[in-house]
């Protein structure tokens, strides 16, 4: 190990490198200063049921900015995630409060859960379709794009219901519609389903992104869009698929949410968006696309949940805790501009 | 040549949908605007729902806005008001400071401003501030909560959006009864924003750092919900939860035996008031009473839960 470290300092050159190997860590590394922080400051920190919490709480997050890191690859950026939850977790509430009614035939259909989920989920990817289309065929910057969609998918949550919330979604037994709650507070084998959720999903997003011709696609438009195109990737296919896959996802946490309150209420989800981004940042995903990692996003969020619940736990006030995740926030994006220019120089040199 | 007006109103309301032709023939005392905080809190819903019902009954033609808590956006909408004409708004406001400007400036254009739920820091600028009283609200809350608990216990306080002038209230409120029984302990406090995501996520974590807790006061009744939600979550029905405000979520709660009590501000009946005190300023050119007018809340528990609907207390 001192040798290590001395043939390090012979070089300045051995100097960057390790500097670098630091500077590529450094999400994780923060997760790590973080963790063993909260360990010894906030009481009963340390303890599996915690874990448990705290990956529950990611979950949301992380689902968000597993489809937000797909569409940042692409140079793309999505703000309508919030509101996608907000819509479907209505959708979801609404067919089981009072079933998709008819009133031209004069009928009330009410689907079992299976159905209502698959409608919700139909519902987030076609906003996704919609947002790609937006992008691609039309044109629209993804900024306004997204920000369009962002109100209309919002504002579409409130009429839903008029305003008000649908609640107690426990389903009837006439009906045939119930075990909803099992999506945000169901237990296997003592792991919460939305952590298996968000296991799954990340494995199959990581694996989709590294090993699949649609992956590399997907870093080849971001990287660079003409020469992608020049090489023959279908630009806008690509570009819908991961609009859809991020409007997936939320439909996907706009379930979770609503399940775990058993309650769906149309304002839910506001400014998820900017957490999802801000994990995806923090995870080392560039916003000019072409470059990230689906597992950096996933660390990033856990860095962001950590300091949440441990700044609740430690009993630090919310105006603090905002001006905490900003710095880190912050500090994240500056040290990702020292890593690329030292990987430059080190190039150069 | 009335007739061609009409007409041409007819085919204008055909054109832009059903909506805009009928402020244009109804035969009315005026217009009323009614501007409350986002319909997504059931409580703001109320309060439109009964001005409006109260207003058309009087003869009034209405519009209902929403300023979403954004000053911004609430001067914008006074500004419509002003260039629409209204005889007279209907407002809960966007924050006691922000928003005595845009009230004075619709009486600066003669338009008489009648204030609910929510003070402004000025007077002699609206017509009527009619507010619950938040602060002998939150000691019934308080007092029940104590009196569940057996003057004993650790307990939890989720408090409101630290900006917003009611959350402090209710806070006092509840520390000045709270705070006369020293085996009553606080363990932690922490602000959810009235949001019940917020509060779920919050209440798992304070459960976590602290499981021996007793007790939950919760600044209003959708951080209650969000609450109720997390102790089901960890299978903690053991826990005594009060809130504020007076929702049929909780009252459902309630008489489940899931919640212990709420305090019902009556939103229906106040923004009725409101009305009522419009219509008599603008036929008499005074209401009668003074520009500040406190209503008293009402605890909510397992006795009276079952005739409470829509923030309203059946008679």
């Amino acid at each position: 190990m001192s040798s290590a470290v001395a043939t390090a300092k012979q070089s300045s050159q051995g100097n960057t490198s390790a500097l670098l190997i630091l500077l590529k860590l450094r999400t994780f590394i923060a997760l790590i200063v973080v963790t063993l922080f909260f360990a010894f400051m906030a009481p009963n920190f340390v303890s599996v049921a915690n874990a448990i919490i705290i990956s529950k709480h990611v979950a949301i997050n992380a689902i968000l900015a597993i489809g937000m890191t797909y569409v940042i690859l692409t140079g793309g950026i999505d703000l309508s995630v919030g509101s996608i939850v907000g819509l479907t977790g209505m959708v979801a509430g609404g067919l089981l409060a009072h079933g998709l009614q008819l009133p031209m035939l004069g009928v009330i259909i009410y689907p079992n859960v299976p159905e209502v989920i698959g409608i919700a989920l139909l519902v987030g990817t076609a906003i996704g379709a919609i947002n790609g289309l937006l992008v691609t065929k039309l044109g629209v910057a993804p900024f306004i794009a997204t920000l369009g969609t962002l109100y209309v998918a919002r504002g579409a949550a409130l009429l839903l219901s008029g305003g008000s919330t649908f609640s107690n979604l426990v389903g009837k037994e006439e009906l045939g519609n119930q075990g909803y709650p099992i999506i945000g507070s169901g237990n296997v084998l003592g792991i919460p389903v939305s952590v298996i959720i968000l296991v799954v999903l990340a494995l199959i997003a990581a694996y989709v992104a590294q090993r699949t011709p649609f992956g590399r696609k997907v870093y080849a438009v971001g990287g660079n869009e003409r020469a992608a195109a020049l090489s023959g990737v279908q630009v806008d296919r690509v570009k819908i698929a991961v609009y859809m896959i991020s409007g997936f996802c939320a439909a996907v946490v706009g379930l979770i949410v609503s399940s775990q309150l058993v309650a769906s209420h149309p304002a839910s989800g506001e400014t998820f968006e900017l957490n999802a981004i801000a994990a995806a940042v923090l995870g080392g995903t560039s916003l000019s696309g072409g470059r990230g990692l689906i597992g950096g996003t996933i660390i990033g969020a856990f860095v962001i949940g950590v300091l949440s619940d441990g700044l609740v736990m430690m009993g630090v006030s919310e105006f603090w805790q905002m001006v905490i995740k900003g710095l880190v926030i912050i500090a994240a994006v500056v040290l990702d501009q020292l890593q690329r220019r030292l990987a430059a120089n080190s190039r150069q040199g | 040549m009335k007739l061609v007006k009409t007409l041409a109103a007819l085919a204008l309301g055909a054109m832009a949908g059903v909506a805009l032709s009928a402020p244009v023939l109804a035969q009315d005392g005026g217009l009323m605007v009614i501007i409350t905080p986002s319909h997504d809190n059931p409580f703001f819903k109320a309060e439109a729902e009964g001005a409006q019902a109260k207003a058309e009954e009087l003869g009034y033609t209405t519009q209902v806005y929403s300023h979403d808590d954004d000053a911004n956006k609430q001067n914008e909408l006074i500004d419509s008001a002003i260039a629409a004409g209204a005889k007279a708004i209907i407002l809960d406001n966007a924050g006691a400071d922000a928003s005595v400007a845009a009230v004075q400036k619709a009486k600066d254009a003669g338009i008489p401003s009648f204030l609910i739920d929510r003070e402004i820091n000025a007077t002699g600028v609206a017509v009527a501030q009619i507010v619950s009283n938040n602060y002998q609200g939150a000691t019934l809350g308080a007092e029940a909560f104590v009196e569940a608990m057996g003057e004993e216990g650790n307990y939890v306080e989720l408090t409101g959006k630290e900006s917003d002038t009611n959350a402090g209230i209710r806070s006092s409120g509840y520390h000045d009864v709270i705070d006369q029984y020293p085996d009553l302990v606080m363990v932690a406090q922490q602000s959810a924003n009235w949001s019940q995501t917020e509060a779920f996520t919050k209440m798992e974590s304070i459960l976590q750092a602290n499981p021996d807790i007793k007790g939950v006061i919760a600044g209003n009744d959708t951080m209650a919900m969000g609450a109720l939600a997390a102790l089901e979550a960890a299978g903690r029905d053991d826990v005594i939860v009060v809130g504020f405000d007076g929702s049929n979520d909780v009252r459902d709660a309630i008489v489940a035996g899931k919640i212990y009590a709420t305090v019902l501000q009556p939103a229906y009946r106040q923004a009725q008031w409101a009305v009522e005190l419009a219509d008599k300023y603008l036929k008499e050119g005074s209401t009668g009473m003074d520009e500040k007018i406190s209503m008293d809340c009402v605890l909510i528990d397992e006795t009276n839960a079952s005739d409470l609907e829509t923030f309203a207390l059946a008679e």
